[in-house]
């Protein structure tokens, strides 16, 4: 059983990792092709996964809905939502418009899909507000640090941060807009690239873990 | 400077045997003659290119260029005026040199010649040669060059990106070296308290009685955040079995899925409660970004669970999903290396790790020395960035001053990757 | 004192929600005006790059966003878009993104004919594709190789401004306003930075904070950034429109959020203190 769990699978990463890795220093045909079949092999096994995905969900509602657990119902619009928009793709065969004219899967997409996702989104202005309310404690300097720069972020992204700015520091001679512009370009990039490098290496790092057997997070445990 | 003064010694040399010997209508045919015409393999390529080359003249001198791959057929490729200056080619110093008074054309055949890529790799490439040939024009007076050929090579390394095999090869070296001495030492790792609530969180579920719920974000199997959050899962799910409490994992990417899946089951497995296991643990619920937050913000608000963990790759969901928690009462810990949505779970969350302290994890929560001594190699590779960003601004900023600007065009052909 | 600063402090959200709603809703109905003064340079930037572009020219411009960000990235496109007709630039139209239908089909239905502009002779619209790397890396050498009909089914090489089109050479940008990370994750590495097509763009406000880099590097031309940038560019263009409305609920919306950081810090300090 160890062979299949663990030994098969590091020697496919270990050899699949090198040669991956390889092929971006060779430019032959040969690479190229080799790659283009590991993507097609790539989406062979997600779409199969995607069925694994789909019938592990269909599976908890059914459990949801027979056993009667709280809020059973909404496992109901989960077959509803999953069966009509299915019968709707098979019968418009795949297709959102035809010939100018709107399928009713393309109706179903525009008209139910698309402003149930514009909601969610648009959630999140609720959200924030709360969370600068509840949770926006300056607490220490570097807490203040930060609510000055979100501070003239937020002045800097509306006009009307603008004419608070020439009212109140006009005599100044700078603009909030100038000033955001610094904040964005100069400590926030420079701490944006830091991240980017620190995560970078990480990122090298793991793949040769991952490469050489040491961490197998990705595969179970042990 | 070098090739100026080769260029001046060249021209004093051939000035006095043109004028000295011919007549005039033989100088100006020699004035239009093409020199050093030549086609080149392309270096570093999958075998369907090739570089024409020719020495541009210090002249009014108009060129027109034609390619056949069977000497019959042309096909005007290119017109070049007096005034053009030639393109470099955009390879490093050490695989390509461009100066300034040499053209050269990279010319893929497949596309030129609209040839069909799959027979072209199968059987064109074997006998393929390309013929070139150039009209010069130069005052109503036109001359025609002699036909030359080249034949294009597939390469088997890419010449242009050994600066990156060598840095893969020393952090490899390095990898190995720290790896190997790794049981030796203790080494030291800083307090990360986002994982240290671990305890906490589970604990608190326990004793409340409510479900922990842990999300893995919406990445793929591929992203290195979505790998290490997996392995928090394991640890997460293993506390949780050792305390008989209840944790629920929604997906968003049917890999993930499969995978958090054999992770939870062995974590039970080694917790010794293998009967508590249930397969509706992970859940996978769609791969669509705002159903899978609208999904588990409904998660929460039915469940009230006693702790959330956000572990992985996330975007705009971020704070939908942890506002939602927070006003659900539970205790939460987040963890991402998107860091455009760190201020969000900053704001929101108890506790956050912030970029590389998620891919720490695994080895901050197992203290297994090898993980624990990959960290080194981390820290390795952020020393050398911060030296080499210091050293290399000062010296640039010396070198522009003191006009050395070849040198630091190759110094940064040799920190870029092609 | 104490406990009423206490439960003010701990007021339930929907509260907030609700002075949130009329603070978006009152402005949209009751219009105040407050316009942008000063123009932010990445917006400047845009605007000077597109204002220099020869009349005559093609431009790609991507429609790349679905109704989840059209708020913001609507007046946006619809800015641009008026810029290009105005300037007399020829556009091609495209999209990666699915649910971007609708909104593509609004702006075409709209803007060319307030310019007397011509199907197939001033702009063409495209089909949406999606697998972006495929479609921008073919794009390079031969365009038709993918997009051999346009969004009517009808062949693209057929129309007249397509007569001198094949490639990425025979553009003189690309525009794409988009509300995922296309710009600086498709447009700019596949094309921008590989075949030196200048790059430009509209984000959402969140997005446009992690691509200062480009800006800085001038990888990215220029930029609009979430709907203070459409106004912007409103503005610049003088042509008022959504963005300019819409930034009245924004202003609002936005002092009260920094009403309520500096509110709940107050309240804080006073309960420190008593």
């Amino acid at each position: 059983m160890n062979i299949f769990k663990k030994y098969i699978p590091l020697a496919l990463v270990f050899v699949f990792g090198i040669v991956t890795l390889a092929s971006y220093y060779v430019p032959h045909r040969v690479s190229e092709s080799y790659m283009e079949q590991i993507s097609v092999w790539e989406n062979i096994v997600f779409a199969f996964s995607l069925f694994l995905g789909a019938i592990s969900l269909l599976y908890s509602h059914y459990n949801k809905i027979v056993k009667k657990v709280d809020g059973w119902g909404y496992s109901l619009f989960v077959y509803l939502g999953f069966i009509v928009m299915i019968v709707l793709a098979i019968v418009a065969n795949g297709k959102i418009s035809d010939e100018g004219q709107m399928t009713a899967l393309g109706w179903g997409f525009n008209y139910i899909y698309n402003p149930l996702s514009a909601t969610m989104f648009s959630v999140l202005a609720f959200y924030i507000i709360s969370t600068a309310y509840r949770s926006f404690r300056i607490k220490s300097s570097s807490a203040f640090l930060l609510f000055i720069a979100g501070l003239i972020l937020m002045l800097g992204n509306i006009p009307l941060g603008d004419l608070i700015w020439s009212k109140l520091l006009g005599w100044t001679h700078t603009s909030i807009a100038s000033i955001k512009d610094w904040v964005m370009n100069v400590p926030s990039t420079a701490g944006k690239r830091g991240i980017l490098i620190g995560v970078s290496v990480g990122a090298a790092v793991t793949s040769l873990k991952i490469i050489f057997g040491i961490e197998r997070g990705y595969m179970g445990k042990d | 400077m070098r090739n100026k003064l080769l260029i001046l010694i060249v021209f004093l040399f051939t000035v006095p045997s043109i004028y000295g010997a011919n007549k005039t209508s033989k100088n100006e045919l020699q004035k239009l003659e093409i020199k050093n015409f030549e086609v080149l393999d392309f270096p570093s390529d999958r075998g369907d290119s090739v570089i024409v080359v020719w020495d541009k003249e210090n002249s009014d001198m108009n060129y027109e260029l034609y390619l056949s791959t069977n000497e019959t057929n042309w096909v005007k490729f290119k017109e070049i005026k007096s005034e053009d200056k030639p393109e470099p080619i955009s390879l490093p110093f050490w695989v390509w040199e461009n100066t300034e008074n040499r053209f050269a054309f990279p010319v893929n055949l497949v596309k030129v010649f609209g040839l069909e890529e799959d027979k072209y790799f199968n059987e064109d490439i074997k006998n393929i040669n390309l013929y070139a040939k150039i009209k010069s024009v130069s005052k109503n007076k036109s001359f025609k060059s002699q036909i030359v050929n080249g034949k294009p090579h597939g390469n088997w390394f890419r010449k242009e990106r050994i600066n990156n095999f060598v840095l893969v090869l020393l952090i490899t070296v390095i990898f190995f070296v720290v790896v190997s001495h790794a049981k030796k030492r203790d080494l030291f790792i800083r307090k990360i308290p986002g994982l240290d609530a671990i305890d906490e969180a589970v604990g608190r579920a326990t004793e409340m009685g409510k479900p922990v719920i842990y999300v893995p974000g919406i990445g793929g199997m591929s992203s290195i955040s979505t790998i290490a959050s997996v392995f928090i899962l394991g640890e997460v799910s293993k506390k949780i079995a050792q305390y008989d409490s209840t944790i629920k994992v929604p997906h968003y990417d049917p890999i993930v899925y499969t995978v958090a899946k054999e992770t939870v089951k062995q974590s039970y497995i080694e917790a010794e409660r293998p009967d508590s296991y249930r397969d509706d643990i992970n859940v996978y619920v769609t791969s669509d970004q705002f159903a899978y937050a609208a999904a588990i913000d409904g998660m929460i608000t039915r469940e009230k669970p006693a702790a959330c963990f956000y572990m992985g790759y996330f975007m705009a969901e971020s704070l939908l999903l942890a506002e939602v928690g927070a006003s659900s009462g539970a205790i939460q810990i987040a963890g991402t290396d998107v860091d455009h949505q760190l201020p969000f779970f900053v704001t929101a969350c108890d506790y956050t790790l912030i970029g590389e302290e998620l891919y720490a994890a695994g080895a901050y929560i197992s203290k297994e020395p090898m993980l624990v001594s990959a960290l080194k190699i981390q820290d390795f590779g952020k020393l050398l960035f911060i030296i080499l960003a210091t050293v290399l601004s000062i010296t640039f900023l010396i070198m522009s001053k003191t006009g050395n600007i070849d040198m630091i065009g190759k110094i940064l052909d040799i920190l870029r990757v092609k | 004192m104490k406990d009423t600063l206490n439960k003010i402090l701990k007021i339930d959200r929907r509260w907030l929600f609700l002075l949130l709603s009329l603070s978006i809703l009152i402005p949209i109905i009751k219009p105040i005006g407050i316009s942008s003064s000063s123009i932010s340079s990445s917006v400047q930037n845009m605007y000077d790059f597109i204002e220099k572009i020869p009349a005559g020219s093609t431009v790609f411009l991507g429609i790349d966003y679905d109704p989840s960000t059209a708020p913001e990235l609507h007046p946006q496109a619809t800015a641009v878009m008026k810029h290009l007709f105005k300037k007399n630039i020829k556009v091609v139209i495209l999209t990666f993104i699915a649910g971007s239908g609708g909104l593509m089909d609004e702006l075409v239905r709209t803007i060319p004919p307030q310019y007397g502009k011509v199907y197939g002779k001033d702009y063409v619209v495209l089909p949406y594709m999606p697998n972006f790397t495929a479609v921008l890396t073919q794009m390079a050498s031969d365009m038709y190789a993918i997009y051999d009909k346009d969004i009517n089914n009808k062949p693209l090489k057929d129309y007249e401004m397509m007569k001198n089109i094949k490639n990425y050479k025979d553009f003189a940008a690309s525009i794409d306003i988009t509300g995922t990370a296309l710009l600086d994750g498709a447009w700019l590495p596949l094309v921008g930075d590989k075949y030196n097509l200048p790059i430009l763009g509209g984000v959402t406000a969140i997005s446009q904070v992690g691509l200062g880099p480009y800006l800085q590097k001038k990888q990215i031309k220029g930029l609009i950034g979430g709907m203070k940038g459409a106004s912007e560019y409103e503005r610049l263009t003088n042509e008022q429109a959504k963005a300019t409305s819409g930034i009245d609920a924004l202003n609002i919306a936005h002092l009260l959020v920094i009403f309520f950081i500096i509110f709940s810090n107050i309240i804080l300090l006073v309960l420190k203190f008593i």
